[in-house]
Parts: C-alpha cells; sequence; structure tokens
C-alpha cells in the first residue's frame, strides 16, 4: 500500500494520458488491485472530501504520510526565482514541492519537464522552467545535487515525452510492494531496467543501420532513418522498440525518427535551423553525432567509405 | 480576514496548468464571473528563431490530450506557407489520427471528468441517482473501468501511423512520414471493431451505429430514448434521463456564439493546399453562428483578433495573430490579490467579428446543419435542432460532445477503406519563407496556428487553443468571455456547495485544472474553494 500524490507544474499532461493508456495493469487496476492509493491526481484523483490545500498541509505536517510524490511538468522559477508564473493553491507551485519534497518516501518525477526541464526549458526559456534534479545534463535542478528522500534516493526520474505508461506503473508498483530495492538507477537517474538498452535495440530497421542505406519519409523498408532525417534510435537509451507504444508500435516502426525524449538535452541543439528531422552532417553525408559507443573519428571513417564506395542497397524490399 | 469555508466537491480536474474560477453570488445567483488562467509557459517565444519545422515537435507538447490536433495545425500551417502537394493518403491519413484522438477524448473525458460529478449527492433525491453511482461513480463504478480502458484503443490505431501516441510528429509538410501496410490497416480495423463491440455499441449506445445514426432530432431522440430498454438503459440512455431529471438542461447558457474551425480536408480536394481553399476541402464543416440574429457566416481567420488588456502581457491593440507580437508577460498575481478590472490572466482573449465565441462540439455540430454546406461534409441535425427547441445549456454541451462518437467512427471505418496502399504518402517539399495559417478542430473544439518564416526560421508563431477561446478573459471592451458568460444568472442551491459551477465549467472541458471560488456580491468575503 503506497499514497500518491501527483502535481503538475509546467506540464501539458501527456504523461497523465500516457499512463490512462496502460494495459497491464490499467490506471484503475493499480488503485484496485495494487495497492495504490491516489491522494489527489489533477485529471483522476478519488473524491477525498476534503479540500486540495488542506490535503498539502497535512501532508507536510506529517499528518498524511506520503510514500511516492509523482512530479509531471517542469518546476518553473520564473519570473526573476519568484515563481509566480504557476500558482497552485494560492501559492507559487515551486513553494509546495519543495515542503512535500521533504515529507515524501520517494519523488518520482515522470516526463521530460520534471527530469530536465524540457521544452520550456528551451532557451530562451520564457518561464525559467527546470527540472527537479537536473537542469539539462548538469545535476543540481531544482532540489539541488545532493537531495535524498526519505527512503534514501534521489529524485527517481522516468523520462521520455512522454514517459511511457509502463516505466510509470513499474516503478509505482515497485515501490508499493516493497521492490524498490531492486530498482537500479544510472547517473541520470533513470531505472537501468528501462533505459540501458538503446532504442535502436528492436528496431526493425536496424539492418538498413548496418549497411549504412538511407531512408526518408513515406517510404516502405526503404533505409534507415539515422543518415538523413535525425533519427536519434543509437544514441537514445529507452526501451521504445521493447516495450511497445500503445501495444502496437514506436516511433521508429512507424518510419518516424527517434527524437531522444530520454535523453537530457531534449529537444537535441534547441531547435537550431537545420535540426528539426535533418541529420546534421559533415561534408553533406556523416552524421555529425557518431552511435553512443563508436569513436567519433572511426565511425566518419567507416560511414565515409561505406556511404560512398561501394554503396551498399536496401536488402528489404518494401511490400505493401 | 473572513473565515473561509472552503469545501472539495471533486479533486478531479483538468490537465495542462490551473484554471481559477472566480464567482460573485447574491441572493442564490452568480452575479459575476472572472477566470483566470494561472500558468505560463511561453511556447510562442520558444519557437521564435527557431528551425521552420520547430512547431512539429513543440506544439504537441502545449497539451497532452490535444497533441494530435497541434500536429495537425502545425503541419498545415507548413503546407499553406511552403506550397506543398499532399496526396490522398496522406490527407486520409493525417485525418485518422485527429478523429481517433477525438474519439479517444469521448469516453475518457466522460467517466474519468465528467460523469463523476452527477454521482455528487447534490443529486442524492433523485430517481436515477443510485443507478448513477452504481455506473460513474471514480474507479468503482461499472462503466467507469470500461470506458477508462476502451478509450486507450482508438488511439492505438493512433500508434500505428504515428508510432505513439501522445506526442507523434509523424504529420510533415508534405504528407506523412508513415507508409502503412495492409497488416496495419487490418489492424486498424480490428482495434476499431473491438472498441465498438467493448464499449460504443454495447456499453454506450444500447443499439447499433446505424440505428443511432437516424437519430436527426430532438423528438427522435426522445423516441429513441424509449424505443426499448436496451438504448433506456444504455449508458447514452442514462446521461439522457438523469440529465433532464437532475435539471442540467436549464443552465449554463453561454454567449450565443458559436466558432468552428471545421477539419478532416477531403483526400481529393486539398492536394494544393491554400488557405482560401481550406473552407470548402473540409468533410467537418467550419463557420460561425450568431443564435441572437440566427445568422450563420462562412469562417474567415481574418475576422479573428485576440485581446490582452486583461491578460498578464505588454499591451497592444487587439490584432489578427499574423500582426501579434509574440506575447511578453508581465507581473501577475495569485488569485486573492488579483484585481479583476486590470489584467487577470494568462490566458488571452479571442473575438471572432468582436464577439466572444464559444469553441467545442456544440459549435461544431451547428455548423452540420449549416446551409451551404457542400455534398462532402457532415451532415447532422440532432443538435442544432435540440439547439432550437431546448437551448443551449450543460446538457446540450455535453450531449453534442457524445453525439460525435458514432460520426467519427464511420468516418475513421471509411478513411481506413479509402488508403490507397500503392500510392504515394509524401512528397518531399521545397522550404522556403513566408505566412502560414494551419487549423483543425481539437476535441475540445477550434485550433489554429499562424506562422511567419524569415530568413529560415520562425519569426512569428501565434497558437490559439479552444481553451483560450473558452476560458479567455473580459476583451478591451469589457465584453465576458464564454465560460465568464455561461456562469452568470446561474442559481445555486447551495451556496456552500455550487456544484452547478463545476458542472457549467466542465461542461466546456477546458484543459486546465479548474479551481472555482464563490464570493457573496455584497461583502466580497470568499464562501467556499473547490477544486474541480
Amino acid at each position: 500500500m503506497a499514497n500518491v500524490l501527483w502535481l503538475q507544474g509546467g506540464a501539458c499532461s501527456g504523461n497523465t494520458m500516457s499512463f490512462l493508456n496502460a494495459t497491464e495493469p490499467t490506471v484503475v487496476e493499480l488503485v484496485t488491485d495494487f495497492g495504490v492509493n491516489i491522494l489527489w491526481h489533477p485529471s483522476i484523483g478519488l473524491e477525498i472530501g476534503e479540500q486540495v490545500t488542506h490535503l498539502l498541509k497535512d501532508i507536510i505536517a506529517g499528518k498524511v504520510q506520503l510514500d511516492i510524490l509523482v512530479y509531471e511538468g517542469s518546476i518553473i522559477e520564473g519570473p526573476h526565482g519568484t515563481g509566480t508564473m504557476n500558482y497552485f493553491c494560492e501559492r507559487p507551485m515551486k513553494d509546495w514541492v519543495k515542503e512535500l519534497s521533504k515529507t515524501a518516501g520517494y519523488v518520482v518525477a515522470i516526463g521530460d519537464c520534471a527530469t530536465w526541464g524540457g521544452i520550456p526549458a528551451v532557451p530562451p526559456n520564457p518561464s525559467e522552467s527546470t527540472g527537479m534534479q537536473f537542469h539539462k545534463k548538469a545535476k543540481g535542478g531544482f532540489l539541488g545535487a545532493g537531495y535524498v528522500s526519505k527512503g534514501g534516493l534521489p529524485v527517481i526520474n522516468i523520462p521520455g515525452c512522454p514517459a511511457h505508461p509502463d516505466w510509470v506503473t513499474q516503478i509505482l508498483v515497485a515501490i508499493s510492494t516493497g521492490r524498490i530495492g531492486d530498482v537500479l538507477i544510472d547517473e541520470f537517474h533513470r531505472p537501468k531496467t528501462f533505459f540501458t538498452d538503446f532504442v535502436q535495440t528492436g528496431c526493425t530497421n536496424v539492418v538498413n543501420f548496418a549497411q549504412k542505406v538511407n531512408g526518408g519519409f513515406g517510404k516502405r523498408g526503404n533505409g534507415c532513418l539515422f543518415y538523413e532525417v535525425g533519427c536519434r534510435g543509437p544514441m537514445t537509451r529507452a526501451s521504445c522498440n521493447r516495450i511497445l507504444w500503445n501495444r502496437t508500435s514506436s516511433k521508429t516502426r512507424a518510419n518516424h525518427p527517434c527524437l531522444g525524449c530520454t535523453e537530457p538535452g531534449f529537444p537535441h541543439n534547441d531547435l537550431a535551423k537545420g535540426s528539426v528531422f535533418k541529420t546534421m552532417t559533415y561534408l553533406g553525408f556523416v552524421p555529425r553525432e557518431a552511435p553512443t559507443g563508436e569513436s567519433q573519428l572511426g565511425y566518419f571513417f567507416k560511414a565515409g567509405i561505406e556511404k560512398i564506395w561501394p554503396k551498399n542497397s536496401a536488402i528489404t524490399e518494401g511490400s505493401k | 480576514m473572513a473565515v473561509v469555508k472552503e469545501l472539495n466537491i471533486s479533486p478531479v480536474g483538468r490537465v495542462e496548468g490551473d484554471l481559477d474560477v472566480k464567482v460573485y453570488m447574491e441572493n442564490g445567483v452568480v452575479t459575476r464571473a472572472h477566470t483566470q488562467a494561472a500558468m505560463f509557459r511561453g511556447f510562442e517565444r520558444i519557437m521564435q528563431g527557431k528551425d521552420p519545422q520547430s512547431g512539429l515537435i513543440v506544439t504537441p507538447r502545449i497539451c497532452g490530450i490535444c497533441g494530435g490536433s497541434h500536429l495537425y495545425s502545425a503541419s498545415s500551417a507548413l503546407d499553406t506557407a511552403w506550397g506543398t502537394t499532399l496526396t490522398p493518403n496522406a490527407l486520409l491519413l493525417r485525418a485518422i489520427g485527429q478523429s481517433c484522438e477525438t474519439i479517444q477524448s469521448i469516453p475518457r473525458w466522460f467517466y474519468a471528468i465528467f460523469a463523476t460529478d452527477m454521482a455528487n449527492k447534490k443529486f442524492a433525491n433523485k430517481k436515477l441517482y443510485d443507478e448513477v453511482v452504481k455506473r460513474f461513480a471514480a474507479y468503482v463504478g461499472t462503466s467507469f473501468q470500461i470506458g477508462v480502458t476502451n478509450s486507450a484503443l482508438p488511439v492505438e490505431v493512433y500508434a500505428l501511423f504515428g508510432g505513439q501516441w501522445p506526442h507523434s510528429s509523424y504529420m510533415v509538410p508534405g504528407g506523412v512520414m508513415c507508409a502503412p501496410t495492409l497488416k496495419d490497416i487490418t489492424r486498424a480495423h480490428a482495434i476499431m471493431n473491438n472498441f465498438k463491440n467493448q464499449w460504443l455499441e454495447t456499453v454506450w449506445l444500447g443499439c447499433s451505429i446505424d440505428r443511432y445514426r437516424k437519430v436527426q432530432s430532438w423528438d427522435d431522440l426522445m423516441e429513441w430514448v424509449d424505443e426499448n430498454e436496451s438504448q433506456r438503459n444504455s449508458d447514452l440512455g442514462l446521461f439522457i434521463r438523469a440529465s433532464m431529471e437532475f435539471g442540467l438542461d436549464k443552465f449554463g447558457q453561454g454567449c450565443g456564439n458559436y466558432v468552428a474551425y471545421g477539419t478532416y480536408l477531403h483526400k481529393d480536394k486539398y492536394n494544393k493546399p491554400t488557405i482560401e481553399g481550406r473552407n470548402d476541402a473540409l468533410i467537418s464543416p467550419s463557420g460561425f453562428y450568431n443564435s441572437h440574429t440566427k445568422q450563420y457566416h462562412d469562417f474567415n481567420h481574418m475576422n479573428i483578433k485576440e485581446h490582452v488588456l486583461h491578460s498578464w502581457y505588454q499591451d497592444h491593440a487587439a490584432a489578427h495573430p499574423w500582426d501579434e507580437p509574440i506575447p511578453t508577460p508581465v507581473t501577475s498575481q495569485n488569485l486573492e490579490h488579483t484585481d479583476f478590472n486590470n489584467k487577470y490572466s494568462w490566458s488571452k482573449a479571442p473575438r471572432y467579428l468582436d464577439n466572444s465565441s464559444e469553441a467545442g462540439p456544440l459549435s461544431r455540430c451547428l455548423m452540420y446543419t449549416k446551409p451551404n454546406n457542400l455534398p462532402h461534409q457532415t451532415k447532422d441535425h440532432l443538435i442544432k435542432n435540440a439547439f432550437d427547441k431546448i437551448g443551449p445549456s450543460v446538457f446540450l454541451r455535453t450531449l453534442a460532445r457524445v453525439h460525435e462518437a458514432p460520426i467519427l467512427y464511420d468516418n475513421i471505418e471509411t478513411w481506413l477503406r479509402q488508403v490507397d496502399l500503392n500510392g504515394e504518402f509524401y512528397i518531399k517539399p521545397e522550404e522556403k519563407d513566408g505566412k502560414g495559417f494551419g487549423a483543425t478542430e481539437a476535441a475540445r473544439g477550434a485550433l489554429a496556428h499562424w506562422i511567419e518564416i524569415e530568413n529560415g526560421v520562425i519569426k512569428n508563431y501565434q497558437v490559439m487553443a479552444p481553451t483560450t477561446w473558452n476560458v479567455g478573459p473580459n476583451d478591451d471592451e469589457g465584453k465576458s468571455g464564454p465560460i465568464e458568460s455561461a456562469l452568470e444568472g446561474i442559481e445555486i442551491e447551495d451556496a456552500n456547495d455550487p456544484v452547478e459551477v463545476g458542472l457549467v465549467a466542465r461542461s466546456f472541458d477546458s484543459c486546465l485544472v479548474c479551481t472555482v471560488h464563490a464570493h457573496d456580491a455584497k461583502t466580497g468575503k470568499e464562501i467556499t474553494t473547490f477544486k474541480l
């Protein structure tokens, strides 16, 4: 049994919508069968017959136990560090979060905005947004690099824009059933079970990647999206092609380049001209960023030769 | 300091930031209402100076509920700016994505957000109350889990073509990224069929879609309800009967003006996208309806202006989005310290021909009866007929929202069958500078993007969401926004539990966590505060 409070700051609610797509278990089963007691959630809270402000105050006073604080959306600190661009229950949301994080058993940041600031934090960052314990790649964020919750862990980061529902439900179940000890986290505080392999792991286009065959939009089985349209599957750690989306699909399986949304820094290159759905290259054909684990120079050399001579052709025929 | 009695009617809210509603009551009647959007992120400012395609990635993330709708608008805005060519398949797959997102929202909104309010104790003395609680109570209601769980099915179809829902960017200028196969199309039909068998026909309608779609007037609907036990006891049947018994048809009229941008560009009528050619290419028609004069008008985006006198942005004269500056925020206040004669919301106030106008399914359904609609455009007369007979209300707004489910289902099936697996899905466009306009109907109403590209980067990007139309504050002339209007004049049975206010605000399905603050009109004392 675990009491969960779910708050949204600079959020689009995409993680909540993703969460509602969960199938095994469903959100309803999470509540009725898996011991997750939702104290309040902005869209799907149970009636509690008590005003939300009172609930927050009771939690802070220690009258109500808060096992898991789930936070979705960026921490808005603007303007000038006041946080008044995001009022919640008559106070800046960031002030609530600061106090709640002191009493929470575990703090779980869901989605890129909560983990590292996400799109709101793209320069010029008009709302002065930041993540719970990271700002882009830098540790620190709103709660500071040294923060640990009562349960002894730093903020558990479940990134993604949005996060996959299974990533969320499985961590909530792990905490509520006392198995959080089995959850190992990486340098960016991501549960390793979901964020060790790459998006490319399980991508149906991996043969074309290996053979350096280019792909593009609107065609079947025509090649890998890494070389032309900016796919970040080879350098993005996430289980998108192992645990499929909406039970059926993934971006790369639908011929959609991976945007690298589980890595700090999304949207990469801060949306600079020429960076959206285009691979940034040297000499017009060598990808500027090499796959993770490959040396930059070695990859340029290898890819350069293979892409010019002898040129490989696609071995997967497009079939309707 | 007044002793404030605070009461939580329901913690079920909305999303994408916070909405505060302040109402003043006198002798049990709301005399004045103000809406306050309480969160700012500055997406338009973030996109300035960035890659022209940034909107494809950024704007779906403005709202996780309407991401596919933002994508539809963002790609259309670039299509018109760049002068792309769109194949029939590209238009079909965009329409399928948009409609899957909208049909998903219907059960998810109805059960998770709206119907739990009908289980409020205010209605405990009503005959149908026990049945409503049994079915619609949060989590434990017999229909709640069926509705919420099955709402995930249509977005599985979206994911087949877009990779995932929410937050795909599969619609791009020139077409779509995907090139589905027969396996994808067949699976999409099968998933929609499950949606129909597990919820739409069995739980919701209690009859076939074909039977329900014969309902074309208010009298037809009343006959349909009483035709047999299956229809009478379906969730729709129960919703209609309970609404009439609970009096939801008696309040929340609104401003009486309705705007719809329309959506679903026809596969053969928008292959050369232009702003001028958009109206005639729509399947779900656009328009503006003034119920005071009973006049329909053709939609023209140049008739829209945004006002910021009461918004927390630097002042400028009311202007069309292409002529508006990127908004510069000014200092905001919390509700307690807000001066409602001055600036009081992060939302701007859009006006159509200077009219405050309601966006949403009610507006959309009124356009289905627009006299000059073209043969390929959706025709359906129930909502306009009901509007003329019983007038707008919380009930009619909600009925319009759910009435679209069978229409959308038929459209999705038709469009899936029309995808030509031998055809093209994408034609690479030539990038250039210019202005663009893209629009659609999100589940909760009219959504549009305006873009200006200069020197290969975004110079100006303006987003106007349906919630902007509905929750917007007063305009430069002091005219109320639609939700503000809809709240004025409603009678509150119990001043300490003004559930009527909540139901009105909710009937607009604003994508914001909504808090209502009720005040005594004479003393200004806060009577109660509650989360919606």
